[in-house]
């Protein structure tokens, strides 16, 4: 029986009081034809006890991170979250709440998210933050739709952007989605030998609307040759840049050496991988994009009295006014997972931030370091810095390493010709802050027996 | 007032964390890729950090706060054990690239969750990747694009969508590269069967509508509006904002529509959050299956090796639609979201029916109690009806027109008065076809006291002179907000005095 409802038990009392006859008549606007005839096809109600036992039996079906060494990465990065951050984040007032349409009673979440704005600019240095789009993916379609709206005017590359060959195809697939809509031809920038960008294949980029990559790239590669893009493509085609926000402990900000666009998956920052999603995209801009850019933007102002109080802002953008001319569809956002990265970063601190980037960095090299060992492992991109992840060609299939590593009680990397099909023997090796010694032991030791026998 | 940037902490403050395994000196970063300036962030303890949020949180109101007959947006109870849930490590750790073997559970679920939405709706196939409902939206309308490209149908560029529509709809088409083709309603707020009759033909794509209406009304020409969109070769798309009403009573699949998106936070409850997540999944016909975004779920019998790993003797297996559209989220979609509503729909089974009959029990209850009490408190001649029905279906609109006109009251007044009585206030200008419309979605999980008693409220707040309610709220954590203020002088960020 259903236990959901304060008023079972209670219909007749009030469709009397109503002088409605029955349940049915309160339908009997829907049309004959139109009505679906008996129960629905579907299970008897459960209780929250036989809820709570399925759910432990099939998610108990699932192999959590946490039970072995992991290193799959390749956008999604395991992390530690404070309990604070759950305690607080589940508090009814900020869980159950909408949209804050009306701000006298939504300050907390409204300046919440300001603060969150604050954090996140300071982070990616940028002047102008939204209070997050989707996931990482999605914010680099927009990203790209809103520096053609900016740039398009007096681009000589009309409706043209370039983007790195290396990003994944997942999120290829996100941007085309977005983009073809208005047209926009997405064009490839070449990478070198070594994983960093080819710096020739960026002139081409030169009077398109805007180019994009990402530090690190899609390869786990600190990518030296950026600083030198907005230089190359010039103010009137606009530099995106998708980050790791983690790794800007460490790494300069792309505010910081030209990007115009900073966006980025906001997960390490707050949020566990969850089967990927919910996440929170990061999207950050400088001045000349503000109006045309997506999403809902907390201001601070004041009431009528004076007192500072925060309030959305610049609507005018959004689809509930300007429907079809609106600067994005998006409504629902994910504002809490947002709150979630912000309570991170507040418990995190500068210091912490970059105690973390290293963590994360330290293991990333400990790992190339011991793998090094292996003869016929190969590490392509050997002499690159890392963040988080790492490509070794392997000397048999990746498929068969991972089933190996995966009988070994290990969840092995990410096989890299799910990207791009001719790297059949390509892994992409993840490790985090999370990833101990012993892990990384493990894994050494694992793929050393394998690539003993593969290679006998 | 409480703000995190005035906390300026020693330097090195902030949650303990272990030794990294090598000390920055033996990591190679790149020199001219060092971070020089740390972002400046504040630097606060746990006690701190706890007690700004909670601060923050008792100034943001919930359904847990208080009544929240926010129109269009149901915000019902969100069960707790959702979270519980969604917080197992068999979700809430796990990777979207993991292999099938070590994702049978999740699998499993989606693919129930899969099955039961297309029943729900009347539909063949569904996927759980658009994060939101306007997300749902574009993957149907860009389905509806590949689908016609496939057919050589690509003069088909035009969505026609009634004025009453949501927003997101006509934007959603719009990104997709449609033109939008904007009919009016009735009076009442129904759909103009004449209007669409006028602008339907070879270039129609698709009609966008939403059933029941804005305005809580069914829409009792669905089936001919199907019928005349269909006959001149467009898809018809049903936006499930509204799902809540018709719930096992009908579909969306009888009415004629060829795809549908559902408000998981909305019809199942996946918490607001203040604004997101959410979660959008679609549902389409057979001939539009082919077409979406991929992966979807499919299952087939264990074979006697996978046994051991299988869930209930199934082997569940991801599936690329063999005309896909692609991704529109770069993983499967938010799959802590579709967790939790799966765990709201097993609550209720088959009795999802139920739960409808009492969001549409509910409203109409309310709008028959707010008549009763205003007639008793005589203000009855301060408002009326948003549109002339018997029955409503999970939410009605009201006009407080008259109250504008003979005493200078306006629905945003009375929304700002109701704050004051400890409510959140309903939606109000919107939809824009109702003078001073005031939309009210009481949702099933009220019960009649709480109804009841706001009835009684709203009256009370219509007892009360023009000034008082131009001047309320007074009891809110700030009075009104002005907003032009905020936009002529954009402050968007913490502003440092150094800068």
């Amino acid at each position: 029986m259903v236990d959901q409802l304060p008023n079972l038990g209670r219909e007749e009392e009030m469709l009397k009081e109503m002088g409605i006859e029955s349940m049915d008549s309160l339908f009997a606007d829907v049309p004959e034809p139109v009505r679906m005839i008996g129960d629905l096809p579907l299970p008897d109600a459960q209780s929250e006890e036989e809820l709570l036992a399925d759910a432990r039996r099939l998610l108990g079906a699932n192999v959590a991170l946490g039970d072995q060494p992991s290193f799959l990465g390749a956008g999604l990065y395991r992390n530690f979250i404070p309990s604070s951050v759950f305690q607080l984040v589940t508090r009814g007032e900020f869980l159950t709440s909408y949209t804050p349409y009306q701000p006298e009673v939504s300050q907390g979440m409204l300046q919440a998210m300001w603060e969150f704005q604050s954090l996140v600019s300071e982070l990616i240095g940028m002047p102008i933050t939204n209070l997050s789009l989707y996931d990482g993916s999605t914010a680099a379609a927009e990203a790209i739709t809103c520096a053609v709206r900016v740039h398009n005017r007096k681009a000589e590359q009309k409706d043209t952007v370039y983007i790195s060959e290396l990003t994944p195809p997942d999120r290829v697939s996100v941007i085309h989605n977005y983009c073809q809509g208005a047209g926009i031809e997405i064009k490839k920038l070449k990478h070198d030998n070594n994983g960093c960008i080819n710096l020739e294949s960026v002139h081409e980029a030169r009077g398109s609307c805007a180019v994009y990559v990402e530090q690190p790239n899609p390869l786990g590669i600190i990518d030296e040759g950026y600083p030198s893009i907005k230089e190359i493509i010039g103010e009137h085609t606009a530099l995106i840049v998708g980050v790791q926000p983690v790794s800007l402990g460490l790494l300069e900000a792309p505010g910081h050496y030209g990007a115009d666009i900073v966006i980025g998956e906001g997960q390490p920052l707050g949020s566990p991988i969850t089967g990927g999603g919910p996440l929170y995209g990061i999207f950050g801009c400088t001045k000349p994009y503000l109006r045309l850019m997506p999403g809902r933007i907390v201001g601070r102002s004041i009431d009528v009295d004076g007192k500072e109080a925060y309030c959305l802002t610049l609507s005018t953008r959004e689809q509930h006014i300007r429907r079809h001319r609106a600067t994005s569809n998006i409504c629902t956002n994910e504002t809490l997972i947002a709150l979630m990265g912000a309570m991170h970063m507040s418990l995190l601190g500068p210091e912490g931030l970059k105690h973390l980037a290293i963590r994360n960095m330290a293991a990333c090299t400990h790992l190339k370091r011991e793998l090094s060992s292996i003869e016929s492992i190969n590490q392509p991109h050997h002499q690159q810095a890392h963040f988080n992840e790492f490509v070794v060609e392997l000397p048999e299939q990746t498929t068969s390493c991972l089933a190996f590593l995966e009988k070994d009680g290990i969840v092995g990397g990410f096989n890299v010709s799910d990207w791009y099909p001719e790297k059949s023997n390509q892994m992409l090796l993840t490790v985090t802050d999370q990833t101990s010694k012993d892990d990384i032991d493990r894994l050494v030791q694992s793929l050393t027996t394998w690539t003993a026998e593969v290679t006998a | 007032m409480s703000r995190l940037f005035d906390h300026y902490g020693a330097e090195g403050k902030g949650y303990a964390q272990p030794s990294p395994i090598l000390p920055v000196s033996e990591l190679n970063l790149p020199a001219n890729m060092v971070r020089n300036q740390l972002p400046r962030w504040p630097r606060l303890s746990e006690p701190e950090m706890v007690r700004h949020y909670t601060w923050l949180s008792k100034r943001n109101f919930g359904i847990d706060t208080g009544f929240y007959p926010l129109g269009s947006c149901t915000m019902k109870h969100n069960p707790r054990v959702n979270e519980v849930v969604a917080q197992l490590p068999g979700i809430a750790d796990i990777h979207p690239h993991q292999s099938e073997h070590q994702l049978q559970g999740l699998l499993s679920i989606y693919y129930e969750m899969q099955e039961m939405l297309a029943i729900c709706a009347g539909m063949d196939a569904v996927t759980l990747q658009p994060v939101a409902g306007a997300q749902g939206e574009f993957t149907a309308v860009r389905c509806f694009q590949e689908y016609f490209r496939h057919r050589g149908e690509s003069n088909r560029t035009k969505v026609i969508v009634p004025d009453s529509a949501h927003g997101t709809n006509p934007a959603s088409a719009a990104m997709s590269g449609f033109e939008i083709i904007e009919i009016p309603s009735q009076e009442d707020g129904r759909i103009d069967l004449s209007a669409l009759r006028a602008v339907v033909g070879d270039d129609t794509a698709a009609m966008m509508i939403t059933n029941p209406n804005t305005l809580g009304l069914f829409e009792q020409d669905i089936a001919e509006a199907s019928k005349i969109v269909h006959e001149v070769g467009g898809l018809m798309y049903y936006d499930g904002a509204n799902f809540n009403a018709i719930l096992g009573r009908t579909s969306p699949g009888l009415m004629g529509f060829d795809a549908v998106h559902y408000n998981l936070h909305k019809t199942f409850s996946q918490p607001h959050g203040g604004g997101g997540p959410g979660s959008g999944p679609i549902g389409v016909k057979e001939h539009l299956a082919s077409f979406l975004p991929s992966p979807i779920v499919a299952r087939r019998e264990a074979t006697a090796a996978e046994k051991e790993q299988a869930v209930d003797a199934f082997w569940y297996h991801w599936h690329a639609p063999e005309n896909s559209i692609g991704k529109v989220q770069q993983w499967h979609g938010n799959a802590g979201a579709v967790l939790r509503c799966w765990a709201y729909y097993r609550r209720y089974g088959k009795e999802l029916r139920t739960m409808s009959e009492h969001a549409v029990l509910n409203a109409n209850y309310l709008r028959h109690a707010i008549h009763r009490e205003a007639k008793a408190a005589g203000v009855d001649h301060l408002f009326v009806d948003g549109a002339d029905t018997v029955v409503a279906k999970h939410e009605f609109t009201l006009s407080l027109g008259p109250a504008k006109e003979k005493l200078g009251i306006s629905a945003m007044d009375v929304a700002k008065g109701l704050l004051d009585m400890g409510y959140m206030a309903p939606t109000v200008y919107f939809p824009l076809v109702v003078p001073e419309c005031m939309m009210i979605e009481p949702t099933e999980t009220e019960s009649k006291e709480t109804l009841d008693t706001f009835a009684k409220d709203f009256c009370k707040v219509l007892q009360l002179d023009a000034e008082t309610l131009h001047n309320a709220p007074t009891t809110t954590p700030v009075r009104r907000v002005d907003e032009v203020y905020a936009a002529r002088n954009l402050c968007l960020r913490h502003p440092f005095d150094e800068d």
